[in-house]
């Protein structure tokens, strides 16, 4: 029972039955909107702001960048760095205290879709007022918040990828506070001036040709080749955008490292020298790899976020205590969320954007990156230790048992069987590990981290490790070593996760340690040198025949819409043949803007294979154009690729009606996928036909009348469509027969979440290959 | 649980500071809500009370003064007020007597009963004792407070929770042999 009071209180053993019952349970985990605590707590901030802060003792003037205090709002959403660009608005009749600037990021590019906007003031003002200014477009649910003398922004659900987004605010100071003695009239203040700010977010990858163009068993182990000598990286892993972090013995050459041993001990794990390692960034791109930057000095254990941006490292502090901290990817420390006594022994583990476990002396503990620290007591050893991808469950080898702890609900961690190891997380959410029998190992899988089964055991004489995911959670990689003296080799095999499809991958050599990279171009894994150490290997993976041929399509799509970008006629007509050039002599689209207006940037936006020996394909672009600096409209091409010799060269265009960027919202993507129900009948198979908006568009607006599907005839295809407003995503679930064109209709009957319509019908071709 | 000092100190920083009350919001929003909801049953009402609670707090804290008990006492107290107030005049919810029986076992309730496991039926047993009874089972078992401190939230004796919480459990023991035996 452990609990005095119950004890003292409850004698009767029937009672205290009822008793042990609810102290070794808990009530389920209340439903409970994931925006909602961050939109209160906003909310809050505003008013806390505006309530416990006398004027009078706060200073405005200079403000600072304080990770303490941005933090909450950066792990409200996946962490972004900041660029600001100073736009200075100078209202006139307000002398030098009151003079108000704003920083903006203006015109930037590449901004990642759960980033905050943060606009910053140099002097006071009217805090309310502004707020209540700001207008962004496409339509956008934000929360808004105040943190000293920055307004920040935050999208509510992730923004639209490929989306040109302005942000319009009009400042105005607040006014000075009133001298002593009689009130004397305020002078008369001037309209302020709006500000108004765009930015771009980062591409959306390109809609894949069916099938998906990475699927593990598509893939070919293609060449190896050595990362680094044993002895110059102790431990690597994967960013989630393909590069490299690594411990490396300290002072090591490369960007950013100091001419000296890093001065800061760091902590030292079972490879490394004691209190002599940093964590650099590393890239891929050459052999060996190129150190970009020094991360983390003093460093080791790190650890990548999944939303990518930020690293969680270890660093040994005074008097044998180390430090868990947190960095961005350029080396700047954002905040320190533990501390513990002794050299921790490996990485910490992320378990959202916001949240991180790690072991503090045998016991397990979480940090919020902004301070609040909840322990789930749980007991653990030196073994495996990971999270879902959804951050919501955690498997723990622990002392007593392996177990799935519910980190959203307070019920009892779920024991996992007996010797259950080496667990892994697939990014669909299915959990695997091993367990080690003595007749073999076995690999036990449970589908979304529940009901886990064995799938299969390790042939006889063989044990398994290093188990690890394909990037598309369909197939296992695991080393493979025979039992017996002498045999040390390990293997990589391949295996799906119902346990058939056992497939030797790579050569004959040895492998251990493998990790797959998120983007499925490359596997890490270690092995033995000739002098006996472990050095780090690369190895890189071949896609199948199609994705190989859809890349180089894409790549001569891109030469030919650069050259468009820049205006250069003969770049772009050399990527035509006969038919191409002729098509667009003839009119079917421009090939250069015309005067007075630029092809200001494009993106693909659907990639459909149409034939095949040799592969066809027809790429989808769209191409803004822009008037006097400001996108005005776009404009989308069909493009059909056809391999002519050695190269794809555009052979046919079909292009629409320009449409107007306008007030409303925009069809940003369009995407056809077969479903898992995917049987072919009579009346074709069954896919999916998504369509995302760059708006918060109002869910009631997304039906079957205002989203169709024609045939070739014109005749309306009978669709389930769904909406999901947490990403502007309508899915139309609908049989489709292969080698058939459709049409896809967007009516201007879908409005965001302000009623405002689309500007234009949209309409798009669908093809659906064999 | 946080440290006692510390916590005493970050609510008085909190008086002065919003970014100290920005941290007694994180630390505290997961168990307000949580009780919230035990209350009320209901996801949107939850909502609204627990951005009642927190705003009350901030309004009240400067008048807030360490008894020796935990912050989160207090913000429990304001809780209980907040359904308290939803409930005034509305007459949606069916208060049991102190002594009636636990429903017994019509169908809806058997069906509910059906499809949960045993500790899900154990906690819904408790969502059907009377008010004062729930809302001390809930702060004992689910919130793990001291019995002195769930008095001070109900305005209470010590020995007046005492008895709500054995006759809580004495009414589990009662009437869940009776339910799970409907149950085979």
């Amino acid at each position: 029972m452990n609990d005095p009071e119950l004890e003292e209180l409850f004698a009767d053993p029937a009672h205290r039955e009822i008793v042990d019952l609810l102290k070794t349970t808990r009530p389920a985990a209340p439903p409970l909107d994931p925006h909602f605590r961050n939109y209160l707590r906003a909310r809050l901030m505003t008013e806390a702001q505006r309530t416990l802060q006398p004027r009078a003792t706060r200073p405005w003037w200079p403000f600072t960048l304080k990770p303490k205090v941005l933090a909450p709002m950066m792990a409200a959403v996946a962490a972004g760095f900041l660029v600001v660009l100073g736009v200075e608005i100078y209202l006139q009749r307000q002398p030098s205290p009151e003079m108000v600037s704003v920083n903006l990021p203006s015109n930037r590019t590449n901004v990642a879709t759960a980033e905050p906007i943060v606009i910053a003031f140099s002097g006071p003002v009217d805090k309310t007022a502004v707020m209540e200014t700001v207008v962004i477009e496409p339509a956008t649910s934000v929360t808004k918040q105040w943190v000293g003398q920055k307004l920040v922004i935050v999208p509510n659900h992730p923004l639209a990828p490929n989306t040109t987004y302005t942000v319009t605010l009009k400042p105005s100071a607040s006014p000075p506070p009133p001298p002593p003695g009689p009130s004397v009239k305020p002078a008369p203040t001037v309209a302020p001036t709006p500000v108004v700010m765009r930015f771009t977010t980062v591409p959306a990858p390109v809609a894949p040709v069916v099938p998906p163009s990475f699927t593990s068993s598509n893939v070919h182990y293609g060449h190896d080749s050595r990362l680094a000598d044993s002895g110059t990286v102790f431990s690597a892993s994967w960013t989630p955008t393909g590069q490299l972090l690594v411990t490396r013995p300290a002072g090591q050459p490369g960007p950013g490292a100091a001419t000296s041993p890093s001065a800061t001990a760091s902590p030292s794990g079972p490879a490394a020298p004691a209190g002599a390692t940093d964590v650099w960034l590393m890239s891929t791109s050459s052999s060996p790899a190129t150190p970009i930057r020094l991360v983390v000095p003093g460093g080791s254990f790190a650890a990548a976020a999944p939303s990518g941006g930020l690293v969680a490292a270890w660093r040994l502090a005074a008097t044998n205590q180390a430090t868990l901290g947190i960095w961005d990817l350029q080396g700047n420390l954002q905040s320190t969320v533990a501390t513990v006594d002794g050299v921790p022994d490996r990485p910490a583990v992320w378990l959202d954007s916001d949240r991180i476990a790690y072991v503090d002396n045998g016991t397990l503990r979480i940090a919020g990156l902004h301070g609040a620290i909840d322990a789930p007591k749980q007991k653990v050893d030196h073994g495996s230790l990971a999270a879902s991808p959804s951050g919501q469950l955690l498997a723990v080898e622990s002392v007593d048992h392996s177990v799935v702890i519910d980190l959203t609900s307070a019920t009892a961690p779920r024991r996992l069987p007996d010797r259950a190891t080496g667990f892994a997380w697939s990014t669909k959410g299915d959990l695997a590990f091993l367990a080690q029998q003595a007749t073999g190992t076995e690999l036990w899988v449970a589908i979304g981290g529940t009901n886990e089964k064995r799938v299969t055991s390790s042939p006889t004489g063989q044990t398994w490790s290093d188990l690890n995911w394909a990037p598309d959670g369909a197939s296992l990689l695991l080393a493979s070593k025979s039992v017996g003296a002498g045999s040390s080799a390990s293997r990589l095999i391949l295996i799906n996760p119902d346990g058939t499809a056992l497939t030797p991958f790579a050569s004959q050599q040895e492998y251990s340690s493998p990790r797959w990279s998120s983007h499925g171009d490359f596997v890490l894994f270690t092995r033995q040198d000739e002098a006996g150490g472990r050095a780090f290997w690369i190895a890189t993976t071949s896609p199948s025949d199609v994705d190989a041929a859809e890349k180089q399509a894409l790549a001569e799509v891109d030469k030919f819409m650069q050259a468009r970008l820049r205006g250069d006629n003969a770049s772009a007509q050399a990527e035509l043949d006969a038919a191409g050039l002729g098509a667009y002599q003839g009119g079917a689209s421009s090939l250069l803007s015309s005067p007075g207006t630029q092809f200001d940037r494009y993106y693909p936006v659907t990639v459909q294979k149409t034939g095949s020996n040799p592969n066809t394909f027809l790429v989808g672009v769209r191409i803004f154009v822009s008037r006097s600096g400001a996108q005005r409209s776009f404009f989308e091409e069909q493009l059909t690729m056809v391999l002519q010799g050695q190269r794809y060269l555009v052979d046919a265009v079909k292009s629409t009606p320009t449409m107007l960027l306008s007030h409303g919202p925009t069809v940003v993507s369009v995407e056809v996928a077969p479903t898992s129900e995917g049987q072919q009948g009579d009346q074709g198979q069954s896919e999916q036909v998504r369509v995302r908006f760059d708006a918060d568009v109002r869910a009631d607006t997304v039906t079957n009348d205002t989203i169709k599907v024609t045939d070739s005839a014109g005749k309306p295809v009978m669709a389930r469509i769904a909406f999901d407003p947490d990403n502007h995503l309508a899915t139309l679930t609908l049989k489709l027969k292969p080698g058939s064109t459709y049409q896809l209709a967007v009516t201007t009957g879908v409005t965001d979440i302000n009623g405002v319509a689309l500007t234009q019908e949209y309409d798009a071709p669908l093809v659906i290959s064999h | 649980m946080p440290d006692g000092f510390e916590e005493r100190e970050l609510v008085e920083r909190a008086k002065e500071d919003p970014d100290a009350f920005g941290a007694l919001y994180d630390r505290y929003f997961p168990q307000i809500y949580r009780f919230a909801y035990s209350r009320v049953r209901d996801q949107s009402l939850a909502e609204d009370v627990t951005s009642e609670v927190f705003f009350k707090a901030l309004r009240n804290i400067k008048r807030y003064t360490y008894s020796g008990h935990p912050f989160s006492s207090w913000l429990y107290q304001i809780t209980l007020n907040a359904v308290a107030d939803h409930y005034r005049g509305q007459h949606g919810e069916v208060e049991l007597e102190e002594g009636a029986d636990l429903p017994s076992g019509g169908p809806s309730v058997v069906d509910e009963v059906v499809r949960r496991d045993r500790s899900r039926r154990v906690w819904s047993a408790i969502d059907q004792l009377p008010r004062q009874q729930r809302a001390a089972m809930v702060l004992k078992f689910a919130e793990d407070r001291k019995i002195e401190e769930i008095a001070l939230i109900l305005g209470k004796s010590s020995g007046a929770v005492k008895l709500l919480l054995h006759r809580g459990v004495e009414r589990l023991r009662r009437e869940l042999p009776q339910l799970e035996a409907e149950l085979t």
